[in-house]
């Protein structure tokens, strides 16, 4: 174990008075009372039975068992719960039942070849789905954290899951605080709390009290919560509360529910319904008519079976399995990672996207906006002078307080690096939380000249001049201009520091008593500027018919800032305040009408997502904080970051390799084009299927033989199915992808009624010149119509795929073709093969094809004009 | 003389009970707006040209049923020519792009 001395580092000496604490007896180490931040630091460690030289090793241990490891509980991939998710689909069920009951009346062909099928399918979903959450979960495997702790009064790094309550712990700038700890020092701490709360800037923290009963953890300055970074100093503490007792880890813990069902999801779960309803009631009824016009009950029933499984789009589940995962694999090319295949789909029907402001609108970094004169002019002193009065280290990389940091990067990206070098600095006072400023004292050409820089309402008092245009003037006759500027800076969501200076002696040592009689000279203008691709890309989501609202922990206007020089048109803005006093009614109606939510908490976000799905919508959320995880379970589409906290990766369906909203843009269009894609497979499979299955129905009760035999229902409907296997690599029209589409059950039993009968009527005219015109033997006739129902419902294909009309104006995908084409031919040559023969097929009269090709020619153009009264008469839209 | 004569008329009703059933889908699916009696009357033109597809299948029924019944090859070809190029020009006609 390498051991960090912490030896040198300087810490602000607290002291604390014991208050009116009663302390707690021995063995109460399980306290009740968990209001660590309101107790004095002696009442602190005397709860926890610790010290300034922290628990022994002995005692770790002890309460190591006690309160267990230090960490969040993890769900790893399982195989089995990804091979259930395979099995969970009603349309498994109605295969397995078939292929039960077919080998449990002796036909062990028909029972392996459903089973067949039903293994294929699972395999190829349990895979594709497998690979990419593999993929997803070593992307999120994160090298585990250390934490320097004082055990028996010596200082060492250890695994950060091993800290207990108790522990005395330390932390430097950089490091991601390992538990939630109440400070006893600091040295110009600030922590980054974003992933938390939201704030976008650090947070200064110190020890102390806090006398708040239920303070939130924006005001609990003497804390370091688990998850949050340390942005700036050092600081040392006593662990209070560890693994999922943390307030890391009570956001966590709401996360082990179920996510709630996709949109996608209960749309295939209604369609399930939907096709398990007709199947079954087809079954039956075809059962009880065969059974009544006197046919033998095993045939009826194995008849009835396999209509019922030609009813079922069995490979359903391999080719939206299939399609989600080339889906994926496009996407993860654009740098988005799919953790959750089903997510795709609703990631294409999302029209709602939830975003915060922090790194997504906005770099998510402080720059420095502007250095300005008190007459409001840029003004290269206040530049100069802030370079000298500053914390950032600058040795080869620029390291330290933010603010500092980015007064650094605007000096040397606009050649300002050498103002600095004519002076030396002669003293430095540091920055501290009392003051809220820091000092230095420099020479230049024999003349020292003390400089001041911090906060405006600290320096301000600190002066008894301003230079206005070179003039010197008293500072109370210019004060209220200046702190009407500073409340205008304020409100529009800059952060600001002052700068003075005064002539000075000089002298061995400085100190705070040279910070007075100042003359107040400009200030420094921060800002978390908006990303320059981030107004292109919510123009494009617009142009998609996704509508950006904005979810912030920061304040309205500085949320109101960025939307204008974003140019986001704002319809509406809501606080967190006037959220919390709405009605579930008013929030409905508040969500739709808004576009941002400031001050608002992790509650406030996961109600106002719940509120737009309840008003209808598709809801995405992007986050990338401790705090965003609820939000991001409850979207339907819950999108994080690679840099986000494990937590929200862990939570979300979606993962971006960068936080950029323009690769959320080409996320969308691939998971339209995989819905429309899906979409297809379902519109063709039921309309043609319950077509062919409906007319095999009525075939059965007038025909003295059975229309088709069970074994050729199935081998047509495989043979279906494979044409039907690149229909994820098909082409998707433009039109259908410039704008969301919800799954819509209501739609696929109106185009189920309507197309269907189209295939029923092109069955019942084969029956006819099967019938009259060849006097068909049974044979004959099952052969004919093997064909006519093959060929009509694979061509129908390049109809139904498009909404075009004609047809042909769409160009169907190249793999698409080919393969229809080439089933076409197999299913074509079946009868005269010695496969066509073991499967009761003979050869057809060569006139019966070209009433064939009259008939499928006429089908197809049927069908399309059927689309013209469908789509542009009766206005059916999805 | 007509293979299987005992089957024909329960042929000719099931094609033509599909038929009927997709003209009462396409009638359940057909806008029913409220408008006063004027409207009605100027629409009716409009509703003709709306239901094309309906007449076009009605049509068709009947080339099929009549063209079996007389087991001819040549006026099954014909027709479905003729009905062929009529879809066509309807298609093109109702064009989307």
């Amino acid at each position: 174990m390498r051991i960090k001395p912490i030896s040198g580092v300087r810490f602000t000496a607290q002291t604390h008075q014991r208050g009116g604490f009663k302390a707690t007896a021995r063995q109460s180490l399980t306290v009740t009372d968990k209001d660590y931040w309101s107790i004095t630091e002696t009442d602190l460690f005397s709860t926890l039975e610790t010290g300034p030289s922290g628990i022994s090793e002995q005692e770790a241990q002890s309460r190591l068992k006690t309160y267990g490891y230090n960490e969040l509980p993890r769900k790893g991939l399982s195989w089995t719960t990804v091979l259930l998710r395979q099995l969970k689909n009603p349309i498994f069920a109605i295969l397995v039942a078939s292929a039960v009951v077919a080998g449990f009346f002796g036909e062990a062909e028909q029972s392996i070849a459903i089973l067949s099928m039903i293994a294929i399918s699972v395999a190829l979903g349990y895979f594709n789905e497998y690979k990419a959450e593999k993929i997803v979960e070593d992307l999120t495997q994160r090298v585990s954290l250390k934490a320097l702790v004082t055990r028996d009064g010596k200082t060492y790094e250890i695994n950060s899951r091993l800290l207990v309550p108790g522990d005395l712990a330390t932390v430097y700038i950089g490091d991601i605080v390992p538990a939630d700890i109440r400070i006893t020092e600091s040295k110009d701490l600030q922590a980054d709390e974003a992933t938390l709360t939201g704030e976008s800037f650090p947070v200064d923290k110190a020890p102390g009290r806090i006398d708040a009963p239920h303070p939130t953890p924006q005001q609990m300055t003497n804390y370091m919560f688990m998850g949050t970074v340390i942005a700036h100093g050092s600081g040392r503490g006593i662990v209070v509360e560890t693994g999922n007792r943390t307030e890391f880890g009570s956001i966590t813990k709401s996360l082990t529910r179920p996510h709630p069902e996709t949109e996608f999801q209960k749309g295939i779960k209604n369609y399930g319904s939907m096709l398990l309803t007709l199947t079954g009631a087809l079954a039956v009824g075809i059962f009880a008519l065969n059974a009544l016009v006197g046919r033998p009950l095993i045939d009826a029933l194995l008849f009835s079976l396999a209509v019922a499984i030609g009813l079922v789009p069995e490979l359903m589940p391999a080719i939206v399995t299939i399609s989600l995962s080339q889906g994926a694999g496009k996407m993860a090319k654009r740098q988005v990672i799919v953790k959750r295949l089903v997510s795709i789909e609703d990631f294409g029907t999302m029209n709602v996207l939830c975003t915060d402001k922090t790194g997504t609108l906005t770099e998510g970094k402080i720059t420095l906006k502007d250095y300005l004169s008190l007459n409001e002019e840029k003004d290269p002193k206040v530049l100069t002078y802030s370079l000298l009065c500053n914390d950032a280290v600058t040795d080869g990389r620029i390291a330290g307080n933010p603010m500092d940091v980015a007064i650094w990067e605007y000096a040397m990206e606009n050649g300002f690096q050498d103002s600095a070098k004519p002076f030396t600095k002669m003293d430095e006072v540091p920055f501290d939380y009392q003051r809220r400023l820091m000092s230095v004292a420099v020479r230049r050409d024999g003349a020292h000249t003390f400089i001041t820089k911090g906060a405006p309402e600290s320096v301000i008092p600190r002066c008894a001049y301003a230079d206005v245009v070179g003039k010197i003037e008293p500072i109370s006759s210019v004060l209220k201009p200046i702190e009407a500027k500073l409340s205008e800076f304020s409100g529009a969501g800059y952060r600001v520091l002052a700068v003075a200076f005064r002539s000075i002696e000089a002298k061995p040592t400085y100190s705070v008593d040279d910070e007075s009689d100042l003359t107040l000279i400009g200030f420094l203008v921060f800002s978390d500027p908006p990303k320059e691709d981030a107004a292109q890309a919510i123009f494009t989501l617009k142009e998609m018919g996704v509508n950006v609202k904005i979810l912030t922990g920061d304040n309205e206007l500085v949320a109101k800032r960025i939307c204008e020089e974003l140019e986001v048109p704002v319809k509406g803005t809501v606080v967190g305040s006037e959220l919390s006093q709405m009605n579930p009614t008013e929030l409905q109606s508040a969500v739709d009408d808004a576009t941002i939510f400031a001050r608002v908490t992790p509650e406030q976000k996961l109600n106002i997502i719940k509120a737009l799905k309840a008003n209808g919508l598709v809801v995405g959320f992007l986050g990338d904080g401790v705090n965003d995880a609820p939000s991001l379970y409850e979207a339907d589409v819950g999108i994080s970051v690679d840099s986000a906290v494990d937590v929200s990766k862990e939570a979300a369906d979606i993962v971006l390799l960068e936080k950029d909203l323009g690769v959320l843009a080409n996320g969308i269009l691939e998971g339209r084009k995989i819905f429309d894609n899906t979409l297809k497979y379902i519109l063709m499979g039921t309309s043609s299927n319950f077509g062919n299955m409906f007319s095999a129905a009525a075939a059965s009760v007038f025909l003295p033989f059975l229309p088709m035999l069970p074994m050729q229902i199935l081998f047509m409907n495989l043979l279906y199915d494979v044409a039907n296997m690149t229909l994820p690599t098909d082409n998707v029209d433009d039109e259908y992808i410039r704008a969301p589409r919800r799954w819509d059950i209501g739609f696929i039993r109106k185009y189920t009624l309507f197309f269907g009968p189209f295939s029923s009527l092109y069955d019942f005219l084969t029956y006819g010149i099967m019938l009259f015109i060849f006097a068909a033997t049974p044979a004959l006739f099952q052969s004919g119509w093997f064909v006519e129902s093959f060929w009509t419902e694979v061509f129908v294909i390049f109809v139904i795929r498009t909404r075009r009309i004609p047809f042909f104006s769409s160009r169907p995908g190249k793999w698409l073709s080919i393969l229809t084409v080439s089933c076409i031919a197999v299913g074509t040559i079946v009868p005269f093969t010695v496969l066509g023969e073991f499967l009761g097929f003979v050869p057809l009269p060569s006139n019966y094809w070209v009433l064939l090709i009259l008939m499928v020619v006429t089908y197809l153009l049927l069908v399309d004009a059927g689309k013209v009264f469908f789509y542009k008469v009766c206005k059916c839209m999805w | 003389m007509m293979p299987y004569p005992d089957l024909f008329i329960w042929w000719a009703a099931t094609i033509s009970a599909g038929i009927l059933f997709q003209v009462l889908v396409s009638i359940y699916l057909y806008p029913r707006r409220r408008k006063g009696l004027e409207s009605a009357v100027s629409s009716v033109g409009k509703f003709w040209k709306n239901f094309a597809f309906v007449w076009i299948l009605v049509s068709l029924l009947i080339l099929y049923i009549v063209s079996i019944n007389a087991g001819s090859y040549a006026l099954f070809a014909a027709g479905n020519i003729v009905v062929e190029v009529f879809l066509l020009v309807y298609v093109i006609k109702n064009s989307n792009r």
